[in-house]
């Protein structure tokens, strides 16, 4: 599959260890204990079916998953245009493209770096402010 | 329990098996290299969350063709199913709880795999491309939770898809029609139910498959990203 192109060749000539069996055998740890934890979980937290969906009885605090839980709350808090205009259309170009900007633009400033990786890192601590809001009730 | 001749036979034919295709694919050569392949010294726990989301993928292909046996995506069936599943087939309570939980659990070391490239900058030249499938494969998760959320056709699925589809409609130009795609009509029916179906059994784990083959083979071409 790979020929000793320069990317492969340098971690190659660095040492490290063989895939097989070192690092296959803690891969093989870790994918044991998620298979167990997955398990341990569906056996004694089995997903309830809940109530059959009726479209005339609105039930109260309609919540989505946790996943979705930091969009739902911001949108309580800026114009719902302009949140969903930034999720949707702003934020996902941004992230699949600005490693293409590293060289060009990121890495001109000495401190380019730090402030990409600061905001972020701002905006997790955003994401779990904003979800821990939405689970503690706050409008 | 085979005796030595017993032995004898078996690892023959399997070696006959194996020559059949190192002949023809030059396979014990590609086997051996991939085997052999240096992992770096650096590599430490914090980067086995993305074989973990990977695990989770074939446990909810394995889990979500099960489930697809039985259930049935219409407004009339699709609750009833989920209690059939339920109640009366074998391991059925436990293979949709896995599906459920195992969903949850791989979005989160999505997450997790995702902010430790991100703060390691493994997304920097000249890995772009594949921070790129990445950030596509994090979106498609998170669509499998979406559309997977409205099957089951509780009180919860039904209103989250609608308040989901209302934020939607709400992005500007594009939002009438994204939302008028989702729910292929006015309002939650059949017609949405189907279309949500199709996205999660067909167009989404068509669009993983391939994008995380892409993700793999440069995994694989590029080696991991040396430290800061």
């Amino acid at each position: 599959m790979s020929n000793n192109n320069q990317i492969d060749s340098s971690h190659e000539q660095e040492g490290g260890v063989p895939f097989f069996p070192d690092h296959f055998l803690k891969e093989a740890a870790v994918m044991a204990l998620l298979l167990a934890t997955v398990a341990f979980l569906a056996s004694l937290m089995p997903m309830p079916v809940g109530e059959p969906a009726d479209a005339l009885k609105t039930p109260l605090g309609i919540k989505p998953e946790w996943y979705f839980m930091t969009v739902y709350q911001i949108l309580k808090y800026v114009p719902r245009n302009i949140g969903v205009t930034f999720t949707f259309l702003i934020f996902p170009p941004f992230m699949m493209l600005f490693p293409f900007f590293y060289k060009s633009v990121i890495c001109k400033w000495k401190y380019g770096r730090l402030t990409l990786h600061t905001v972020g890192a701002l905006g997790v601590i955003t994401a779990i402010f904003f979800t821990m809001l939405a689970y503690l009730g706050f409008e | 329990m085979a005796g030595a001749e017993g032995n004898g036979i078996m690892k023959r034919m399997w070696t006959g098996v194996g020559d059949f295709f190192d002949e023809r694919f030059d396979m014990r050569r590609v086997i051996k290299e991939f085997a052999e392949h240096n992992v770096p010294d650096h590599v430490n726990w914090l980067y086995c969350f993305g074989g973990i989301t990977f695990l989770c993928f074939l446990i909810q292909l394995v889990t979500g063709i099960l489930l697809a046996f039985y259930y049935q995506p219409t407004m009339d069936q699709a609750y009833s199913s989920i209690l059939h599943i339920m109640d009366d087939m074998p391991f059925g309570v436990f293979i949709r709880s896995l599906h459920a939980w195992t969903a949850n659990i791989m979005i989160l070391m999505v997450i997790l795999h995702m902010l430790r490239v991100f703060f390691h900058a493994a997304y920097r030249p000249p890995r772009e491309l594949n921070w790129l499938t990445g950030v596509l494969l994090f979106f498609i998760t998170v669509t499998f939770g979406f559309s997977g959320y409205l099957l089951p056709m509780n009180q919860l699925s039904y209103w989250a898809t609608k308040v989901g589809s209302e934020i939607s409609a709400s992005m500007p130009f594009i939002g009438p029609s994204i939302q008028a795609f989702l729910l292929g009509g006015a309002k939650i029916a059949d017609a949405t139910l189907t279309r949500f179906y199709a996205i999660h059994v067909v167009i989404l784990p068509v669009t993983i498959t391939i994008l995380l083959g892409l993700h793999f083979l440069m995994v694989r071409k590029q080696g991991i990203a040396d430290p800061l």
